[in-house]
């Protein structure tokens, strides 16, 4: 697959590379991230269904909490935090 | 057939109440519920314990909330009933009484509020109007633009998922028959008794027939249709009514808010949830030109957009999706108070509902079994009693 | 606020011909989609500005062609239908403004906020999910659904992990392992859960068959493609447990017996750092349950599919289905239906005569008999047994993955509860469903644990209610509503 040229994005304070207009968590597993999600009695979660149905893979973007990383595109310079409890 | 000292007609909060005092007190207690125990507004809605007059109350100026303040001697008594529910229960309800706030935004909704407390307070309810600094430091979680707002610590929540079933099971403790899925069919007065016929449905003949000397109606929305049975009209009217549920978030509301200037009921839950609500309507759906009761309200855009709107006064909520929202009804009754006490000229036949009956279905409750049980209750429900609509039955 | 003549909800395979049909034949059509791109889950597509790799012929390519050239067809990507609002007859004296009679309001959220549409006609094909099977460790990082690793795979070029085990028992696993085996993954194992002998056809199979050439030999090429590779693939073969600290690192396979169940001491331990798992798919009826559309139970077609006549209508006027809301049956049959359903709305829209609505429709329905024939053996032989998947769950096994409900605490609560016996109440006492996915993960599992302890059947432990909103909407843009913002 060819892809766009990566930009960097801010994953917890840490920066890493994606491709514009890939999905998050795609970005985010090819980062090294198996978990992106807690829960809150604290269980890591990661991608399950990835196609918007089961909210497992929810991050904080640009502050903005509650948003499926399967769904979310990539765009330079987007802040994400991961683990936030829900 | 069997006979039974009372029949419960209603598995919400206030017919598991009732039964739990009436079964307590020694009574053999049938309750009948058409669904599920909590199936309907005892379960839809949000929870609140609010013993300031509620915006309903108070929109329609000075004389029409004196009216409704005769109702304040229940809230005192709620205030206290839900002090001490989960120790008699044995068990945790989700019970939180760490206050309420109503708010106000325009210098013309202080006013409101000060003449609003002024008669509470003659009612004996402890009420503060909290305004400046003392605010802040009191919510900082408030918008900039709340200016004031009357203060009630007795206030709070409960957990509406919690409350109706453990009284259920503490009625069921006490010898109570708790029968679900069973829909009355006929209540008829047959001697000294009552004879309640239940099954699936109208034209069920395959039913039961029970016998109780006394009946007591806790149907909510389907109080009128009951007291039908029974050849008695009472006007009580369902409304539908809105909420809505944030996801969870870290706890950051502890007070119940509610809004002096218009619709709004807001909580955290012990959950996380913000639960928004506070009289938005909801569609009452209808079959054959009747409000068909067995259908859930519809949502309205506009109610859920003014739900959310509403919100704006905690700053923090609006960061929060709507993971859910839901309809229920509720029952009014004409001039806002309650319904409460024996049917006149049916002997043996009591009812209660009326708005806000979560918060006031423990004293409900309590005064009613009372009734059944000694014929008379320890505070004055006169202003309450069914009597007041005699004049509809033409008997 | 915008009214074309139809909103067409989901630009899967059904969504794709209807709105190719309808724009064919005049009518203004939007169509809501929740991805960048139209497709589906089925034929999804690589996102913008990626390049799959030459010589791949993605599949849906001409429908996708013909539904983007078609007149009239207004695409919304991005965008959410959370609800359909005002189908039902009521005491309604809001002062508002309502939507003209005859119209609903299809309320929306995407990059522009909330937004209603108000079309004559609604027609729902949001397609289906897979269906999730609660087992021991379901929830840990590296389990997937079969689809979800396909997305991955296929629509974005990425290997989710480095061994892979695929489990369940739909044909599905055997196309995604094969991709996998040719995206270069490694594949350790492929077990199905449906014993070898029960998927031989009968004749009436066989006779089916000959009208489904296409997904028959996409098996067979994926089967030749494992048998290559060296891939094993497990008949009677069930995963009962997954494990490792903090994420997947071990799976327990085990043979399935006669009566569905597992055959103790034959449990067999597979190392793998991915599990996909792929028991079939569950038709996304949530929003025409929320709409009002009568449902019935139909377990083999994926549990809840939406009531429908000959034109495809649902119970409520206006409202009509295609695809796998009728019945999940693939992409194929939801592509007829999506054409089959277009034409009803075209007619009952004044768009076509009777006369001509009929005449387009009668190849259209031919076509679907035929494939109904075969979908039917299909769906026959790879139904779920619901009830043996349901003994996989322990009392410690997560039920409701958002609230994290565990089996036991379903089971404690019926215990205590004994009234109890609906999935609403259950929800209620245990919050189960309460969470962000509004129990779409844990409503198949909740009701068929029900169902065992309390000897219910699946309609009368019935669903959760669904309501407006169907999927989370951020608060923010719900109390802006439906007001572009003024210009400078």
């Amino acid at each position: 697959m060819d892809r766009p040229e990566p930009v960097t994005i801010e994953v917890d304070g840490r920066t890493v590379p994606a491709h514009p207009g890939e999905s998050l968590a795609t970005a985010l597993l090819a980062a090294g991230e198996r978990a992106v999600g807690t829960t809150r009695g604290g269980a890591r979660r990661a991608p399950y269904c990835n196609m918007g149905i089961c909210f497992e893979c929810v991050v904080t973007v640009d502050d903005v909490p509650c948003q499926r990383s399967c769904l979310i595109r990539v765009r330079a310079d987007m802040r994400v935090r991961t683990a936030v409890p829900r | 057939m069997t006979s039974y000292d009372t029949a419960v007609i209603g598995g919400g909060l206030l017919g598991c109440a009732t039964a739990w005092h009436l079964a307590r007190a020694g009574n053999r207690v049938l309750l009948v519920e058409k669904d599920q125990v909590n199936r309907h507004a005892s379960g839809q809605n949000a929870g609140s314990l609010h013993f300031q007059l509620e915006f309903r109350m108070v929109e329609h100026g000075d004389d029409a909330a004196r009216a409704a303040a005769r109702a304040l001697p229940l809230h005192l008594d709620a205030m206290r009933a839900w002090a001490t529910v989960e120790d008699e229960l044995g068990e945790r309800c989700g019970v939180s009484r760490t206050g309420g706030l109503m708010l106000a935004e325009t210098p013309a909704e202080i006013a409101v509020l000060d003449r609003k407390a002024a008669l509470e307070r003659e009612y004996g309810l402890d009420v503060a109007v909290l305004s400046g600094p003392e605010l802040r430091r009191f919510a900082p979680y408030l918008a900039d633009t709340v200016l004031a707002a009357g203060h009630v610590p007795g206030e709070g929540k409960a957990n509406p998922r919690l409350v109706t079933p453990a009284l259920a099971r503490a009625a069921g403790r006490y010898g109570a028959v708790l029968r679900t899925g069973c829909r009355v069919t006929g209540l008829h007065r047959r001697g000294r008794h009552w004879e309640l016929r239940t099954g699936t449905g109208p034209g069920d003949t395959a039913g039961e027939t029970h016998l109780a000397d006394t009946v007591v109606l806790a149907g909510g929305v389907w109080t009128a249709e009951l007291a039908a049975m029974a050849d008695v009209r009472l006007p009580v009217f369902p409304v539908g009514l809105t909420m809505s549920a944030t996801a969870r978030s870290r706890p950051f509301l502890p007070h119940l808010i509610q809004h002096v200037g218009r619709r709004l009921s807001m909580k955290q839950t012990e959950d996380g949830n913000v639960l928004i609500g506070g009289g938005w309507p909801a569609k009452l759906v209808s079959r054959a030109g009747q409000v068909d009761l067995e259908t859930n309200p519809e949502l309205r855009y506009e109610s859920l957009v003014g739900n959310a709107d509403a919100a704006r006064v905690v700053p923090a909520v609006f960061d929060l999706p709507v993971i859910r929202t839901w309809t229920g009804m509720t029952t009014l009754t004409p001039d806002h108070l309650p319904l409460l006490g024996a049917v006149p000229r049916r002997p043996g036949l009591f009812v209660a509902t009326g708005g806000s009956a979560f918060t006031l279905g423990l004293t409900y409750a309590r005064l009613l079994a009372r009734m059944v049980v000694t014929g008379e209750t320890d505070r004055s429900i006169e202003d309450y009693s069914p009597s007041r609509f005699g004049a509809l039955n033409f008997v | 606020m915008s009214a074309p003549d139809v909103v067409v909800v989901g630009a899967g395979p059904a969504g794709l011909a209807a709105a190719a049909t309808l724009g064919r034949h005049g009518a203004a059509v939007t169509v809501v989609d929740e991805q960048e791109q139209p497709g589906g889950q089925i034929y999804r597509q690589p996102p913008a500005g990626f390049t799959p790799p030459a010589g791949s012929s993605p599949a849906g390519r001409a429908l996708l062609a013909e539904a983007t050239a078609a007149p009239g067809v207004r695409w919304l990507a991005d965008t959410t239908v959370w609800g359909v609002l005002g189908t039902r007859a009521g005491l309604d004296g809001y002062a508002g403004d309502q939507p003209p009679p005859g119209r609903y309001r299809v309320a929306t959220h995407g990059p522009v906020g909330v937004r209603l549409l108000e079309p004559r006609a609604v027609l729902l094909t949001a397609g289906a999910y897979d269906l999730p099977v609660p087992f021991p460790g379901w929830t840990l990082p590296g389990v997937l659904t079969a689809g979800g690793v396909q997305t991955f795979v296929k629509a974005q070029g990425l290997l989710p992990g480095g061994r892979f085990v695929l489990a369940g028992g739909h044909p599905l696993l055997l196309v995604v392992a094969a991709q996998l085996v040719r995206a270069g993954a490694r594949v350790v194992e492929v077990a199905l859960i449906q014993r070898r002998r029960d998927l031989l056809p009968g004749p009436a199979g066989l006779a089916a068959a000959a009208g489904a050439g296409g997904k028959i030999a996409e098996g067979v090429d994926a089967l030749r493609v494992l048998r290559r590779a060296g891939v094993p693939v497990r008949f009677g073969t069930v995963v009962r447990r997954a494990a490792g600290d903090p994420d997947l690192t071990t799976v327990t396979l085990a043979e399935v017996g006669p009566t569905g169940l597992p055959v103790s001491g034959t449990d067999r331990d597979v190392p793998c750092d991915v599990l996909a798992l792929g028991y079939g798919f569950v038709p996304s009826v949530e929003l025409a349950r929320q709409a009002g559309c009568a449902v019935t139970w139909d377990s083999p077609a994926g549990g809840w599919v939406v009531r429908h006549d000959e034109w495809l209508r649902t119970s409520v006027p206006q409202i009509a289905v295609a695809g796998e809301l009728t019945g999940v049956a693939g992409a194929e049959q939801a592509e007829v239906e999506g054409r089959l359903a277009a034409l009803g709305v075209l007619r009952d829209l004044g768009l076509l005569d009777e006369h001509r609505a009929v005449t387009l429709a009668r190849p259209v329905r031919r076509e679907l008999r035929r494939r109904r024939r075969f979908v039917t053996q299909v769906l026959d032989r790879f139904a779920p047994d619901r009830a043996a998947l349901g003994s996989l769950v322990t009392d410690d096994t997560v039920l409701c993955r958002c609230e994290e409900v565990r089996a036991g605490d379903v089971r404690r609560a019926l215990r205590a509860n004994p009234h109890l016996g609906t999935a609403n109440a259950v929800k209620l006492v245990t919050r189960a469903g309460m969470g962000l996915c509004q129990g779409r993960s844990c409503q198949p599992g909740l009701c068929q644990l029900i169902s065992t302890l309390t000897g219910r059947g699946p309609e009368q432990v019935g669903a959760f209610t669904a309501q407006a909103p169907v999927k989370p909407v951020p608060l923010r843009a719900l109390a802006v509503g439906d007001e572009p913002p003024a210009a400078d």
